[in-house]
């Protein structure tokens, strides 16, 4: 061929290329690349035996595209070799020429090009024109390469600002549900589907046995032997229940990959996730039953304060005093000491099993049928039983009274008593010896039966004393929970202090706790109301 | 809540209608383009992907659609997504397929948002 002649050809197959580039853009794949460029071939050589091959990345074997068949694969494969060069080369063939082009990601196209079915030399294309295709190939495949790098950038950095902005939205969104089992299985999807794992399961497990199973997608079976390859886990734990978040098969349009670090990322922050969830819950039910306790408290001081004796009064020939210091807690104790029509007194001790609202209400029970009873001039012995139906009728099976109710006559100097399931009354006599006051029965309140109360009376001499409290002074704790008791018992207390009027002894009694209890909380109301008659 | 994939499809007034079930991954994902390869193949150009019992898709699930929009592109027709759940919505959104493809409520007006736009292209 001359040189014009073949100038002009070359002319009119770069005109051909140009026009054949525009199918270039449509491919998807590195193979839909090879097939149009295959039948562009074949289209620029019509009068040859056009064979078109493409060698995946890393292959040692060729992929016919075009008319390839096994004995042509055979017979230019020696010349092709396993592992080509990056430029273009033209190979003479016995009955045709060949062209091999290596492109930058490791994968080559090849371009058979056989005499045509007559035998006619002049079919096979010129040294030159398989050059030109094969760096036309070249050109158009980087720019194939490019493009389809390009466009996985893009849709790798959009991957990643969803999985940020996913994270996001799913703590938000974790954070806004009640039920547990939803929170779990909500990070346990947005775990699953951030990572492209083809499914994930939670396992929760309390002391070691399993109390609860979540997977996604619902329905899907995941065995314990697929545990292991292809599988990531991490765990929580929030008050001994243990979570452990797996995922399995992560996906891609190649097979199955390794679950990355990115992966172990997403899947730790969303399990962390969950457990903060449960955390700042517990927290908030916390607080929340704190503030109900806090206000429980605050009610009940409030009745406690209503019922308690703003003063005591005043009884010729003796002095009284009392107190009630009450726990952070509230507890049911009262005292009272209430005149009676005919010149008597009534003293009151009582402490109510229970705390808070229920105690403080029951206490007011008590104080206003005691009242009643006593301004209905009922005896004490039935007063007392039927304080005991009335009580047991207002309150739940695990409530009850302990109290110590007398009738104090005081120009006769006598006191009837009744001591129903309280700590001992101490009487104090003149020569120093204390004598208990324990005679009465059950509780109030804790059997419906009318059970039959025993009273007792004692006679008051002068410089003798009645002291009446709650266990709150023999059970005041210090920080090593030693009982008050233990060390100074009451009774011995009340002995040494004898000569004390009854405010004294009270404000030393008092200040004797205080040292002994130190910096240690108090936990149970301290009452204790102390008579005394004068010489 | 997301099970094990599924899809219905069904032709009307030259869209196909994908209706799928279930999470959307590779084995979603690649039965969806399936389908719509089979509907193109027909003469379909349009697709409206019904996505409101699949409230979950992974990344591979997202690679198939794009191809599809990719495909209906070539073709010169329209992908309209309906009853988009919000995450997936916005996953879509973040993905950047609403510059190329519609969404629509109900199936009923991406309908009738196909049957409109092959008006105005008879027009032309």
């Amino acid at each position: 061929m001359t040189a014009d002649a073949l100038q002009e050809r070359l002319c009119a197959e770069v005109e051909m290329l140009q026009k054949a580039a525009l199918r270039f853009s449509r491919a998807v794949t590195a193979k839909d690349f090879a097939l149009l460029f295959a039948r562009i071939a074949t289209e620029l050589f019509p009068g040859a035996d056009v064979h078109v091959f493409h060698q995946p990345d890393g292959a040692a074997w060729w992929q016919s595209v075009v008319a390839g068949r096994k004995e042509d694969v055979e017979r230019f494969l020696p010349a092709a070799g396993a592992s080509l060069p990056q430029e273009c080369v033209v190979r003479e063939l016995e009955d045709g020429r060949m062209v091999t082009q290596g492109f930058a990601d490791g994968t080559a196209i090849a371009v058979v090009c056989f005499r045509g079915p007559e035998g006619d030399p002049g079919t096979v294309p010129e040294h030159a024109s398989l050059k030109l295709v094969a760096l036309f190939c070249d050109r158009m495949y980087q720019e194939f390469h490019t493009r389809r790098k390009g466009k996985d950038l893009a849709f790798s950095l959009n991957q990643r600002i969803l999985q940020l902005n996913s994270l996001v939205d799913s703590g938000i969104e974790i954070a806004k549900l009640d039920q547990h089992a939803s929170v779990v299985h909500l990070a346990l999807e947005r775990a699953v589907a951030l990572t492209n794992a083809s499914a994930g399961r939670v396992r929760v497990q309390m002391g070691g046995v399993q109390i609860q199973e979540v997977v996604f997608p619902d329905g899907v079976v995941i065995a314990d032997d697929q545990t292991g390859r292809g599988q990531i886990e991490t765990e929580v734990e929030f008050k001994g229940v243990r979570y452990t978040f797996e995922l399995h098969g992560k996906e891609s349009r190649d097979g199955v990959l390794r679950f990355d670090a990115t992966d172990r990322l997403l899947l730790d922050a969303l399990a962390r996730h969950v457990q903060a969830l449960l955390e700042s819950r517990d927290l908030h039910q916390q607080a929340l039953e704190k503030e109900k306790m806090e206000r429980d408290i605050a009610v009940a001081a409030s009745i406690q304060e209503r019922i308690l004796p703003a003063a005591l009064p005043d009884i010729p020939g003796y002095d009284i005093a009392g107190i009630n210091i009450p726990s952070k807690s509230v507890g049911g104790d009262y005292y009272d000491c209430i005149p009676l029509a005919d010149g008597r007194l009534a003293l009151v001790m009582a402490d109510v099993a229970g705390k808070g609202i229920p105690a403080a209400l029951l206490v007011s029970s008590l104080h206003a049928y005691l009242r009643a009873y006593l301004e209905s001039g009922v005896p004490l012995v039935p007063l007392v039983r039927r304080l005991n139906q009335v009580i047991y009728s207002a309150s739940t099976d695990d409530k009850f009274i302990t109290a110590f109710i007398a009738i104090l006559s005081p120009l006769e100097g006598t006191l009837e008593s009744v001591n129903a399931g309280h700590n001992p009354v101490f009487l104090l006599r003149s020569d120093g010896s204390v004598h208990e006051l324990n005679a009465g029965g059950l509780a109030l309140g804790m059997l419906a039966l009318d059970f039959p109360y025993e009273s007792e009376t004692s006679a008051i001499g002068k410089n003798e004393g009645v002291l009446l409290y709650t266990d709150g002074i023999p059970e005041a704790a210090d920080g090593a929970m030693q009982l008050y008791e233990s060390r100074t018992p009451l009774k011995a207390f009340l002995q040494s202090h004898r000569d004390l009027p009854p405010r004294m002894f009270i404000d030393a009694l008092m200040k004797d706790i205080r040292e002994f209890t130190g910096d240690a909380p108090q936990n149970d109301d301290i009452t204790a109301l102390y008579l005394f008659r004068r010489p | 809540m997301d099970q094990v994939f599924s899809l219905q499809s069904e032709a009307r007034d030259g869209c196909v209608i994908i209706t799928t079930m279930g999470y959307i991954n590779n084995v979603g994902g690649e039965a969806i383009a399936a389908e719509c390869r089979t509907y193109f193949a027909g003469g379909v150009k349009n697709v409206i992907l019904n996505l409101g019992q699949s409230k979950v898709v992974n990344s591979i699930g997202m690679s198939y659609i794009i191809e599809v929009l990719e495909q209906v592109q070539e073709l010169g027709g329209r992908l309209v997504f309906t009853n988009l759940d919000g995450p997936v919505e916005k996953m879509l959104a973040i993905m950047g397929l609403f510059t190329f493809a519609g969404k629509e409520a109900t199936v009923a007006d991406a309908l009738a948002v196909c049957a409109r736009e092959a008006v105005d292209q008879g027009r032309k």
